[in-house]
């Protein structure tokens, strides 16, 4: 059995699989859930995942193309291809990687078992980002070069890229205000251990036929790429392990920010829940290990022009290029601001466990099933990404709860999810994956996401043990 | 025995999942095999000399030259890409003397490499354009690929005497189509 697990995770590390969790939202026998609504209705005595295997989340979406699309094995050129895939999408195609790890996670409930002062969760997890936009034109640019773009105005800012490595530490509080409210909120403290952010880049460069000269060429260039964290990876005298030294600076040493989630739970009648949350409310700033790389500039080029008249040097094109639109590497600090998630869903309830309908517990009964529909949104580095789904809730045996899910985003129109949490005595289990209907063939899959982890729970009883 | 056995349909569905799943045969090795060849056009060199400008304190001057610096292939990466240029010429005369011009190739120690020569009629009366396409492709491209200066050499024809009041121009527009493969 273990080994069998082994091998699960096995295939999830190995797999590269956007940041929507719509299966563990609002799935409430899920510990992990209270990291995507600090005001999940999730109630409990105490809790503590298994560590480093409570929480294992991967995502991956890119929404021009498929890792088939460039590396299929079915002896087109991969030239072609290429060409394929870069005319076939557009500046707003991206593609994002997300992978998060949880490290260690708890809770426990404030006071006595009859007493309502709310339920303290904290943990600290890592996770790694990456985000790309197509940068089409340069792509373009490079593939091609301008002979049949006289007139085409290349633009600059497609160049759009960030990526980083924080591991956050959290802690958060959830209480049931009222019968029908339930208020959370968590504190995150980020360390960045590396960051690249590339994402303010504008500018451009055209050739149009001219009226002196052959063409009139301009290059306007703000281009600008932020670091911290690497520069002492990528001295001349560095010969340590990468992976392990981000690891280690990630835990003790990185760039220091602070960040929010809050979320509520609210039943306006017992069958209908509504929920909302805010996650990542947040900035890091950078300050150690800080480079800036800037290509800023104007330059119109006209070649290399004789001027008889003074006889004197004219100055080389290359320096001039060079001076007007100088490398510059500064060591400036910059903040950048965590991707910001919300997530919103109405739920309605149905149907009672039939060993509940004759038998008077006194507690409240739960439902058996419930359907639902959510709203993601994320924000990006130009327009925010927005994902739809509609769900169904069933608890099988008593023990077992199982989420179906279908959402429409921009990687997919019929990525169906699906959702298992089992209770084995106090251990609690679960797994979680989406676009189901891609595992027929993985490497034509515009996104997966994966989640998964193993915790104890010790379920708020009501009653004094 | 009621885990057990919920215990057993969990597993068996996480690995039908897996298990079921397939995945197209990927070779990402193919990125060895990337080969990219842009073409690129550009300015090359460009004047327009007025007729007065032969003429310097009231005297005719036949003979026009400058050298400049060539050092768009200094790049070693941007040399070991180039496969072909091709350099383009337009000349407009509108000045009633014809002209010959060299523009010559020179290396480091100033030896002349390569010269492309024109002729140009004088300006009767109908702007007089002469245009040239030079390709450097093989041996003629490491000839350009080694020079460090450009020469402009004009030399003016006999002809009707030029003054500070002498109307035309001698221009040339000129551009380059530089064809690379990058590996």
């Amino acid at each position: 059995m273990r080994k069998t697990y082994l091998f699960l995770l096995l295939l999830v590390s190995i797999s590269c699989l956007a940041q929507n969790k719509q299966v563990l939202y609002n799935f409430t026998s899920v510990p992990q859930s209270l990291l995507v609504n600090p005001g999940a209705d999730f109630k409990y005595q105490y809790y503590f995942g298994v560590p480093m295997l409570s929480g294992v989340s991967a995502n991956m979406g890119s929404t021009g193309f498929s890792a088939y699309d460039l590396f299929a094995n079915n002896g087109v050129d991969f030239n072609t291809k290429l060409r394929d895939v870069v005319f076939s999408t557009t500046r707003k195609d991206h593609l994002a990687l997300n992978e998060q790890l949880e490290i260690f996670n708890g809770g426990f409930k404030l006071g006595d078992w009859f007493e309502n002062k709310g339920y303290i969760s904290f943990g600290m997890y890592q996770e790694f980002d990456f985000w790309s936009y197509m940068p089409k034109d340069l792509a373009i640019l490079a593939l091609d070069g301008n002979k049949d773009y006289i007139g085409k105005v290349f633009n600059l800012g497609d160049l759009s890229v960030k990526s980083e490595v924080v591991s956050v530490l959290h802690v958060g509080y959830h209480k049931n205000v009222s019968e029908k409210l339930i208020l959370g909120a968590r504190a995150k403290i980020y360390s960045s251990a590396f960051n690249a952010t590339s994402t303010k880049n504008s500018g451009y460069i055209y050739t149009i036929p001219g009226t002196t000269t052959a063409y009139e060429q301009l290059i306007y260039s703000r281009l600008r790429l932020n670091t911290s964290g690497i520069a002492q990876f990528t001295a001349e005298d560095y010969d340590g392990d990468i992976a392990r030294d981000i690891r280690k600076k990630a835990l003790f040493g990185g760039d220091l920010g602070l960040g929010f989630d809050v979320g509520f739970t609210y039943y306006p009648q017992k069958n209908m829940q509504l929920t909302a949350s805010i996650i990542d409310v947040g900035f890091i700033k950078h300050s150690k290990n800080v480079e800036n790389y800037t290509y800023e500039g104007f330059y119109k080029y006209e070649g290399m022009n004789p001027n008889f008249s003074t006889g004197g040097s004219v100055e080389n094109v290359y320096d001039e290029f060079k001076n007007a639109i100088p490398l510059d590497t500064l060591y400036t600090k910059y903040t950048t601001w965590r991707p910001t998630k919300l997530n919103a869903s109405y739920q309605y309830s149905f149907g009672t466990r039939r060993d509940e309908d004759c038998v008077c517990t006194g507690q409240d009964k739960e439902y058996k099933n419930a359907v639902g529909a959510q709203l993601f949104m994320m924000s990006t580095p130009r327009t925010p990404i927005t994902a739809l789904t509609a769900y169904y809730r069933r608890s099988v045996f008593n023990k077992m709860q199982m989420k179906a899910t279908y959402t429409l985003d921009s990687y997919s129109s019929k990525n169906i999810g699906l959702g298992l949490s089992a209770d084995l005595g106090k251990f609690n289990m679960y797994f979680m994956a989406d676009n189901l209907l891609e595992y027929k063939d993985l490497s034509k899959a515009n996104s997966l996401s994966f989640q998964f982890g193993f915790n104890f729970i010790f379920k708020d009883s009501n009653e004094p043990y | 025995m009621k885990l057990y056995r919920l215990h057993k349909i969990l597993l068996t569905l996480l690995l039908a999942i897996f298990f079921s799943s397939c995945s197209s045969d990927l070779d990402f090795n193919q990125v060895n095999n990337l080969k990219i060849e842009p073409v690129v056009v550009a300015n090359l060199s460009y004047f327009d000399l007025p007729a007065n400008a032969f003429v310097e304190n009231g005297i005719e001057s036949d003979v026009a030259f400058q050298a400049l610096d060539f050092d768009l292939f200094r790049d070693k990466y941007f040399r070991s890409y180039l496969q072909r240029a091709d350099f383009s010429f337009e000349m407009t005369n509108t000045i009633n003397r014809a002209f010959r011009l060299n523009i010559i190739l020179f290396n480091q120690n100033d030896q002349p490499l390569y010269t492309i020569p024109f002729s140009v009629p004088a300006y009767a009366g109908n702007a007089v354009v002469v245009s040239k396409t030079d390709i450097f492709e093989g041996v003629k491209l490491d000839l350009l690929k080694s020079s460090k200066k450009m020469g402009f050499l004009i030399v003016m024809a006999s002809g009707p005497v030029l003054n500070e009041n002498s109307v035309g121009s001698l221009k040339m527009r000129s551009s380059a189509t530089v064809y690379l493969t990058i590996e």
